[in-house]
C-alpha cells in the first residue's frame, strides 16, 4: 500500500512537469508527513551538504570539465578523420568511422550526450559528400554516442556506485568489455544492413597506407588520454576522481599545444561544466533526501517481502525490472529515470541475489537503449537537431536496429554475467 | 523585474564562473597532491577534501544559473500534450513555486548546519582542519541567492500571468522542450568546435 501510494505521488509530481530534483524532494516530505512521525526534513541542510561535498562525487564536475575542455581541443576532428581514414574500407564506409569514433570518444569522455554531440558535429557534414543511407548514418552517430557511459569513465556509474555503495573502479572495469562488444555488434549491423543492401555503404573512400600511417599522431592524443584516465584507475594508481583530475590537466595540455587554451575558453569551460553539475547535482540531493524516507518508512523492506510473498524468483524479479527500465525509458528523461529509480531497484535486484557490479552495467545498457528510443531519446534529439533537416522519426528508424543490437548485448549479459564481471574479478 | 532579472543572471554567471575556477584549481591541486605521493612519497592530503568544498559551492551557486537559464531537468511527457497555453503557464508556476519552496527549505536547513558550524567552530576532521565556516557560508550564500532568484522569477511570472502576458512568462519560466534543449547543446558543441578563429 505504502509502495503504490509512494509511486503515484512521485509519478503525479514528476508527471505534472515539476522540476525533477523538487519532484523527488517534495515526495519525499510528502511521503514522511503520511508514514513518519520523525522529521525527516530537519536532515535536509546536512544532506544537502554531505551530499554534494562527497569526494567521489566530485568526479562527475571533472569528468563535465574534462569533456569540455576536450571539446574546445580540437582533438575530436583529427580523431575522426584518422578514423575514416582506418575504418572506412569495410562495407558501411564512414559508419564504422562513426561508431569507433563515439567508442573512442567515449572511453575519454563520462557523458553520452556529449559524445553523440560531439561526433555528431563532426560526422555530420559527410552524409550528403558520399550518399549514404541518411536513417542508418544517423542511427550509427545516436546509437554509437551512448558508448559514452558504458565504456569508462562513466558518470552514471559514478552516479550508481555513489548511490549503491559500490565501488565505482569495479564498475569501469566491468564496462570495459561489454562496451567493446557492444562496439563490435553495433559495427556488425551496420555491416550486414550494408551487405544486404550495398547502396546503403554510400561511396567508397579512396585511402591508401601513405594517408592511414600520417594520420597516425592524430590519435596520439586521445589513446594518451585514455591511458592516463582509464589506465591510472585499471591499475589502482589513482581513484576516479583523481584520475578525472589529470585528464583535466592532460586535456588543458593538449588544447594549449593546439593553440587553443585562452581565458575566454577556460570561462565558457568553466560555465558550462557548472551549469550542468548544477542540474545533475541538484536532482541527486532530491533523490538522497527521497531515499533516506524510503528507507526510514521501510518501504524496501516492505517490496521484499512481497516479493516473498508472491514467491518471485530472480529470474522473474529480473524480467521485471528489465521491462520496467524499457518502458520507463521510452518516455522519461534518463538521468532521472535512472536516479529516481535505483532506490527501489537495487535493493530489489540485490535481494533476489544478483551483483550489485553487475546490475551497474546491465542498467548502464538499459539506459543507452533508453537514449535511443522514442518517443523521448535524449540521443534522438541530439542528432536529429544537428542535423537541422528531415524528420525525427528519421533518426528513430535509423536508430532502431542500434536498439536490436542493445537488446541482443543485455540478452548476453544476463546470459554470460562474466562478460561484465571477468576483469573486476581478475584485478580485484 | 526584467532588469533585476538580468542583474541576477550577471551575478549566476560570475558565482558559476567563480564556482568553476574553484574546481579547476581543485583538480590542479590533486594532481599536485598525485605527483608529490608518487615522485617524493609525500602525502600533503587535503585535496579531496577542498575538491567537495569546491562542487558542494559550485552546485550552490549553479543552482540559479541552471533555473534562470531553465535548465533544470523536467518531465514534460504530459507538457507538451496540454494544448491549452493559460494550462501550460499554470504548469510552470507550479514547476517553479515547488522548485521554489524545495529550495527554500533546504537552505533553511543549511542555514542551520552552517550556525552550527559556526556555534560549535567546527573544524573538518582531517589533516588541514579547515574551518568549515567558509566553505559551508559561501554554499549557503549559493543557496540564499537561489532562493532570491526563484522568488524573483515567481513574482515576474504571476504579473505576468495575470497580465494575460504569457509570452513573458514562456519566456522567463516555461518548459524548455527537449529539442530545443538538444539545440542549444548542439550550438554550443558547435561553437566550442569551432572555437579558434586563428586556426
Amino acid at each position: 500500500m505504502t509502495a503504490a501510494i509512494s509511486l503515484i505521488v512521485l509519478l503525479v509530481l514528476l508527471g505534472s512537469s515539476i522540476a525533477v530534483a523538487a519532484g523527488m524532494g517534495l515526495t519525499g516530505l510528502i511521503l514522511n508527513q503520511l508514514y513518519s512521525a520523525m522529521p525527516l526534513t530537519r536532515m535536509l541542510g546536512e544532506l544537502t551538504w554531505s551530499t554534494s561535498s562527497n569526494f567521489i562525487l566530485t568526479a562527475i564536475p571533472f569528468y563535465i570539465m574534462f569533456g569540455e575542455i576536450l571539446l574546445r581541443s580540437g582533438i575530436a576532428e583529427r580523431m575522426y578523420n584518422a578514423l575514416v581514414q582506418w575504418l572506412s574500407w569495410l562495407p558501411g564506409g564512414l559508419m564504422h568511422s562513426n561508431i569507433g569514433s563515439c567508442a573512442l570518444f567515449g572511453s575519454v569522455s563520462g557523458s553520452s550526450v556529449a559524445t553523440a554531440a560531439t561526433i555528431g558535429v563532426v560526422a555530420m557534414g559527410e552524409i550528403d559528400k558520399h550518399k549514404y543511407n541518411e536513417r542508418l548514418f544517423l542511427g550509427t552517430l545516436a546509437a554509437g554516442g551512448t558508448l559514452g557511459i558504458l565504456i569508462p569513465p562513466s558518470i552514471n556509474m559514478i552516479i550508481y556506485g555513489v548511490m549503491t555503495d559500490t565501488s565505482v573502479p569495479k564498475l569501469y572495469l566491468a564496462g570495459f568489455i561489454p562496451g567493446f562488444v557492444l562496439t563490435v555488434l553495433f559495427s556488425l549491423t551496420v555491416l550486414i544492413a550494408c551487405l544486404w543492401r550495398p547502396h546503403w555503404g554510400g561511396e567508397k573512400i579512396a585511402t591508401n597506407w601513405e594517408a592511414r600511417i600520417r594520420t597516425l599522431p592524430d590519435l596520439i592524443p586521445p589513446l594518451a588520454l585514455l591511458m592516463i584516465v582509464v589506465g591510472a584507475i585499471f591499475f589502482g594508481i589513482a581513484t576516479a576522481t583523481e584520475s578525472a583530475a589529470v585528464g583535466i590537466i592532460g586535456a588543458l595540455a593538449i588544447t594549449a599545444w593546439r593553440r587553443r587554451l585562452s581565458l575566454a575558453m577556460l570561462r565558457d569551460v568553466c560555465e558550462a561544466t557548472v551549469r550542468t553539475t548544477a542540474m545533475v547535482v541538484a536532482i541527486l540531493v532530491g533523490a538522497f533526501f527521497l531515499n533516506v524516507v524510503i528507507q526510514t518508512i521501510g518501504l524496501t523492506q516492505q517490496l521484499s517481502r512481497l516479493i516473498t510473498a508472491y514467491q518471485l524468483t530472480p529470474v522473474q524479479i529480473l524480467t521485471a525490472v528489465i521491462v520496467l527500465y524499457l518502458v520507463l525509458g521510452t518516455f522519461m528523461e534518463e538521468l532521472s529515470m535512472m536516479i529516481s529509480t535505483i532506490p527501489i531497484t537495487t535493493p530489489l535486484i540485490l535481494h533476489a541475489g544478483y551483483d550489485p557490479v553487475w546490475f551497474g552495467i546491465l542498467l548502464v545498457l538499459l539506459i543507452q537503449t533508453a537514449m535511443v528510443t522514442p518517443p523521448f531519446g535524449i540521443n534522438l534529439f541530439v542528432i536529429h537537431g544537428i542535423r537541422g533537416r528531415g524528420t525525427l522519426s528519421d533518426v528513430e528508424l535509423g536508430s532502431a536496429p542500434f536498439v536490436i543490437a542493445l537488446l541482443i548485448m543485455i540478452g548476453l549479459i544476463c546470459v554470460f554475467p562474466d562478460l561484465a564481471m571477468w576483469l573486476p574479478r581478475l584485478v580485484g | 523585474m526584467k532588469r533585476l532579472q538580468g542583474l541576477a543572471a550577471g551575478i549566476a554567471r560570475v558565482g558559476a564562473i567563480a564556482g568553476g575556477a574553484m574546481l579547476l584549481a581543485a583538480a590542479v591541486t590533486i594532481c599536485i597532491d598525485i605527483f608529490l605521493r608518487y615522485a617524493f612519497s609525500l602525502t600533503v592530503g587535503g585535496a579531496d577534501e577542498l575538491s567537495g568544498y569546491a562542487l558542494a559551492i559550485a552546485s550552490a551557486w549553479g543552482f540559479s544559473l541552471a533555473l534562470l537559464g531553465r535548465s533544470h531537468i523536467r518531465i514534460d511527457t504530459v507538457y507538451v500534450r496540454v494544448k491549452r497555453r493559460r494550462i501550460r503557464a499554470m504548469l510552470d508556476l507550479l514547476s517553479l513555486a515547488s522548485f521554489a519552496l524545495f529550495i527554500a527549505l533546504v537552505a533553511w536547513h543549511g542555514w542551520g548546519v552552517l550556525q552550527q558550524s559556526y556555534a560549535s567552530s567546527s573544524r573538518s576532521q582531517s589533516a588541514i582542519e579547515a574551518p568549515l565556516v567558509i566553505p559551508q557560508g559561501l554554499w549557503f550564500a549559493g543557496l540564499a541567492f537561489c532562493v532570491a532568484v526563484a522568488l524573483l522569477l515567481l513574482a515576474r511570472a504571476l504579473v505576468a500571468f495575470l497580465k494575460g502576458d504569457l509570452a513573458t512568462l514562456f519566456e522567463a519560466i516555461g518548459s524548455k522542450s527537449a529539442v530545443a534543449e538538444a539545440k542549444e547543446e548542439i550550438t554550443a558543441v558547435a561553437h566550442a568546435l569551432g572555437g579558434n578563429p586563428g586556426e
